[in-house]
C-alpha cells in the first residue's frame, strides 16, 4: 500500500469522531438556533468564557468589596460584622496628610509612600535603562540575536527565583561583598541599610522586567523606516538631533505603552522585593501588596477588611492606569490610521 | 556647478559584487538617467554618489573634488527617495526646514527659501498639514521641495514616480522634465521604467549585474543599441530576435538567411571579425508592418491580438516557432488564429554578433 494511502487513510480515522461528533450536535444546537436565533448563540458560545471570568474575576471583586465592607478576623464572610465604610475610614484618616505618623494606618500610607517613590524612580529608571537597551539592540551588532535573548532572559525567571538570585548577591555575605572585598573595598550593607535596600529592590526589578520593555522599544525601533535616517544623513543632521527629533517622536506610542504598563507593573510590585527584602529593614521597602498581604493574611490578628479596602484603593489606581494605557492605545490607533 | 565623474566605482558586500568598474562623466545641468533590471546596481550607484555608501574602490569627484570621504551632507546634493522619507510627524513646512535648520541658517532665509519652493511646486496649500493628510502626488511635491529648498549641486532621485498610479507617474515626470528645464541642475535618476528613462534623460545609463552596457542620448539607444541586452531592454515592446546565419559578404554588408532559410542584407563593416558566422538579427515591433507584394515575408499565425485603438498588438508566432510581436498601426482586420505575413524594412534591422555586440543597423 502506498504510503499516501496509509497517511490518507489514518486522516479519515482520526477525523471521523470530530464527524460523529458534530453529527451528534448538530440537531440539539440547530434546535437551540432556532429558539435562541443568532444573538442567543452566540451568548451560549460565550457562556463557557464568562462563567470563567465571573467565577474568577467578577465575584472575587464583588466578595472583596464586602468584605472591605466588614469587620473582625473572621475568615468568612458569615462570621464577619457589617462595619460600613469604617475600614476606608482607617484607611484615610490623618490629622496631618503630610506627616505620615499621625495617620490612624500610618502602615498603609508608609506602604503607599513606599510604592509611590518606588514606581517614580523605577519606572523613570525602567524606561531609560530599556530604551537605552533597545537602541543598542537596534545597531548592527555581532551575534544580536543572542545578546537579545540575554537582555530578555530575566524575564521568563519567576519572581521568587529573580529574588533568590539577588538576595544570594547583594546579602551580607553575599558574591557582591566578596568581589568587593577582593578589590579591597570594605563591604557595603545592601539589604539592610534602608537606602541600599530600597535601591537595591528598584534595582533588581529593573533588572527583571527591563528586558521586556526594551523588546517593545526595539519593535518601535524597528519599526522606523531607515530611509528617515538616510534622508536625515542627507541632511546633515547630528546624532543627538536625529534622536530627539526623529527616533524619539517617532518611538512616542511604543514609549506611551511601556510607560503606563511599567507604572501598573510598579504599583503591584510585591513577590521579588518580598523573597529579596521582606519589607526590610523595618519598613522600608514594604509597598502597597506585601501590606496588604501581611494585614490580611499573616499577622497574627488578621483584619481581612482592613486588606480588603485597602486592596480595592490599589485597585482604583490601577484602574486610571489601566484606562490612561486604553487611552495611550487608542491614540496610537488613531495615530496609525492618520499616518 | 554640478559636474559629477565615477572613475573606476567598484561596490562589493562582503564576496558579493554588486558594482564593477563603472567610469562615467555627467555635466552640469545634465539630466542622466540610471536604468536597468531589478538588482543591477544602479540604485546602489546612486547611494554612492549621495554618500550613504562608500565605494570598495575607485573614486568619486563633483566638480572635480574627489569626494569618496566626504560625509553626505557635506557632498552639496539632495536626495529625492522612493519612499519620500517625509518625517511622519512633521507638517510640510518643518519638513522643508528640518535640513536648514541643521546649516543653523537664519530663519528668514529658511522661509523664503520654502516659499519660493511651495511656490513652485503649488503645496503652499498644504505647508501645515502633515505628510499623512497628503495623497501621493503631493507627498512627492514635498519631497522634491525638500531638496530644492537645499539648493543643491545635483539632485538624485531614485525611483521617485515607482509609487504613485500610472496616470499621475505621467503628470508627475512631465513636471519633473518642466522643474529640471526650470532649474539647470544636474539630475541623476534612478527607474527600471524604461518610459520615464526615454522621456525625461539628456542621456541613459543602462546597467546590468553592476556593469554599464551603454550610455547614449534615449533615441540613440533606441536605434543603435550597442548589444542584445540593450536592444531588448530599451523599447516597449520589446525587439524580436530570430538567429540567423552569415552566407556571404557583400560589398556594403552582409547577407544573412533567418527564419526558414530566407536572406537579407544587413548593412555591417565587412572587415568584423564576427562577419562569417551565427548572428542574431532584431526587428522592433513597431518596424514590422502587414506583407505587401514583392516585400520580403515573415508568414506567421496570430496567437494573441491587442486592439488598443490608434495600434494594435499582434502576438504570433512564425513557422519555426519563433514568437514575433508586431505593433501594427490603426485597427487592422486581424484575429487570433489568422495567418498573415508581416513584412520589416531592412534598413531598421539590428545585427548582433555571436557575442552579442552589435554588428549593423540603420
Amino acid at each position: 500500500m502506498a504510503a499516501s494511502t496509509i497517511m490518507k487513510k489514518t486522516g479519515a480515522a482520526l477525523v471521523a469522531p470530530v464527524g460523529w461528533l458534530a453529527a451528534l450536535i448538530d440537531p440539539p444546537l440547530r434546535a437551540l438556533q432556532k429558539a435562541t436565533g443568532l444573538n442567543g448563540m452566540a451568548a451560549f458560545f460565550l457562556a463557557p468564557n464568562m462563567a470563567i471570568f465571573g467565577i474568577f474575576v467578577l465575584f472575587p471583586l464583588v466578595i472583596n468589596f464586602a468584605y472591605s465592607m466588614t469587620g473582625g478576623s473572621a475568615l468568612f464572610l458569615s462570621g464577619r460584622t457589617y462595619v460600613g465604610a469604617e475600614q476606608y475610614e482607617r484607611l484615610l484618616t490623618c490629622e496631618n496628610y503630610l506627616d505620615k505618623r499621625s495617620c490612624v494606618e500610618d502602615l498603609f500610607w508608609n506602604a503607599a509612600g513606599n510604592t509611590a517613590l518606588f514606581v517614580l524612580f523605577q519606572v523613570a529608571l525602567m524606561t531609560v535603562v530599556a530604551m537605552i537597551t533597545a537602541l543598542i539592540l537596534n545597531r548592527e551588532l555581532r551575534a544580536r540575536g543572542f545578546w537579545r535573548a540575554v537582555f530578555f532572559f530575566p524575564v521568563l525567571l519567576s519572581p521568587v527565583v529573580v529574588g533568590l538570585i539577588w538576595r544570594w548577591i547583594l546579602q551580607r555575605q553575599g558574591l557582591l561583598n566578596y568581589l568587593l572585598h577582593q578589590f579591597g573595598i570594605d563591604q557595603v550593607l545592601w539589604l539592610t541599610d534602608r537606602f541600599w535596600a530600597f535601591a537595591a529592590a528598584i534595582m533588581v526589578s529593573v533588572w527583571a522586567h527591563m528586558g521586556f520593555y526594551a523588546l517593545i522599544l526595539l519593535a518601535g525601533l524597528q519599526a522606523i523606516p531607515k530611509d528617515l535616517y538616510e534622508a536625515a544623513e542627507m541632511d546633515g543632521t547630528r546624532p543627538a538631533r536625529v534622536f530627539w527629533r526623529i527616533t524619539l517622536p517617532l518611538l512616542m506610542p511604543n514609549l506611551i505603552v511601556v510607560i503606563v504598563l511599567a507604572l501598573i507593573r510598579a504599583v503591584q510590585i510585591f513577590d521579588e522585593v518580598y523573597v529579596l527584602t521582606g519589607g526590610g529593614p523595618g519598613t522600608s521597602t514594604m509597598f502597597l501588596t506585601q501590606y496588604i498581604y501581611e494585614i490580611g493574611f499573616a499577622q497574627l490578628i488578621r483584619n481581612p477588611g482592613l486588606a480588603a479596602a485597602a486592596s480595592i484603593l490599589m485597585g482604583a489606581v490601577l484602574v486610571v492606569l489601566t484606562l490612561l494605557q486604553l487611552a495611550a492605545s487608542r491614540r496610537n490607533q488613531n495615530a496609525g490610521a492618520a499616518k | 556647478m554640478g559636474r559629477i565623474t565615477l572613475d573606476h566605482i567598484a561596490k562589493a558586500y562582503g564576496s558579493v559584487e554588486v558594482l564593477n568598474d563603472i567610469n562615467l562623466k555627467i555635466d552640469d545641468g545634465e539630466l542622466v538617467v540610471f536604468v536597468g533590471p531589478s538588482g543591477c546596481g544602479k540604485s546602489t550607484l546612486l547611494r554612492l554618489i549621495a554618500g550613504l555608501d562608500q565605494p570598495t574602490a575607485g573614486d568619486i569627484r563633483i566638480d572635480g573634488a574627489i569626494v569618496n570621504r566626504v560625509p553626505a551632507a557635506d557632498r552639496g546634493l539632495a536626495m529625492v527617495f522612493q519612499s519620500y522619507a517625509l518625517y511622519p510627524h512633521m507638517t510640510v513646512r518643518r519638513n522643508m526646514a528640518f535640513g536648514l535648520e541643521n546649516s543653523h541658517m537664519p530663519r528668514k532665509e529658511i522661509e523664503a527659501r520654502i516659499t519660493e519652493a511651495a511656490r513652485m511646486l503649488e503645496i503652499e496649500a498644504y505647508l501645515d498639514r502633515r505628510p499623512g493628510q497628503l495623497s501621493g502626488g503631493q507627498r512627492q511635491r514635498v519631497a522634491i521641495g525638500r531638496a530644492i529648498v537645499r539648493n543643491p549641486t545635483a539632485f538624485l532621485l531614485d525611483e521617485p514616480l515607482s509609487n504613485l498610479d500610472a496616470e499621475l507617474r505621467v503628470t508627475m515626470r512631465a513636471e519633473l522634465a518642466s522643474l529640471h528645464a526650470r532649474l539647470k541642475t544636474t539630475m541623476i535618476y534612478v527607474t527600471h521604467d524604461q518610459v520615464e528613462a526615454m522621456t525625461l534623460a539628456d542621456r541613459i545609463v543602462v546597467l546590468r549585474g553592476g556593469r554599464i552596457e551603454q550610455v547614449d542620448t534615449p533615441l540613440n539607444l533606441f536605434n543603435k543599441p550597442e548589444n542584445l541586452f540593450v536592444a531588448g531592454f530599451i523599447g516597449a515592446p520589446n525587439m524580436n530576435f530570430f538567429p540567423g546565419q552569415v552566407e556571404e559578404t557583400l560589398p556594403d554588408g552582409l547577407s544573412v538567411s533567418f527564419l526558414d532559410g530566407q536572406k537579407t542584407p544587413v548593412k555591417a563593416a565587412t572587415n568584423s571579425g564576427a562577419a562569417m558566422g551565427a548572428v542574431t538579427l532584431g526587428v522592433r515591433p513597431q518596424h514590422l508592418h502587414l506583407a505587401q507584394d514583392g516585400e520580403p515575408q515573415i508568414p506567421v499565425q496570430v496567437r494573441l491580438v491587442e486592439a488598443l485603438g490608434a495600434e494594435t498588438v499582434v502576438h504570433a508566432t512564425a513557422s519555426g516557432g519563433e514568437r514575433v510581436l508586431a505593433v501594427l498601426p490603426g485597427q487592422p482586420a486581424i484575429a487570433k488564429g489568422d495567418r498573415i505575413a508581416l513584412s520589416y524594412r531592412r534598413d531598421l534591422l539590428h545585427a548582433f554578433d555571436g557575442d552579442g555586440m552589435r554588428l549593423a543597423g540603420n
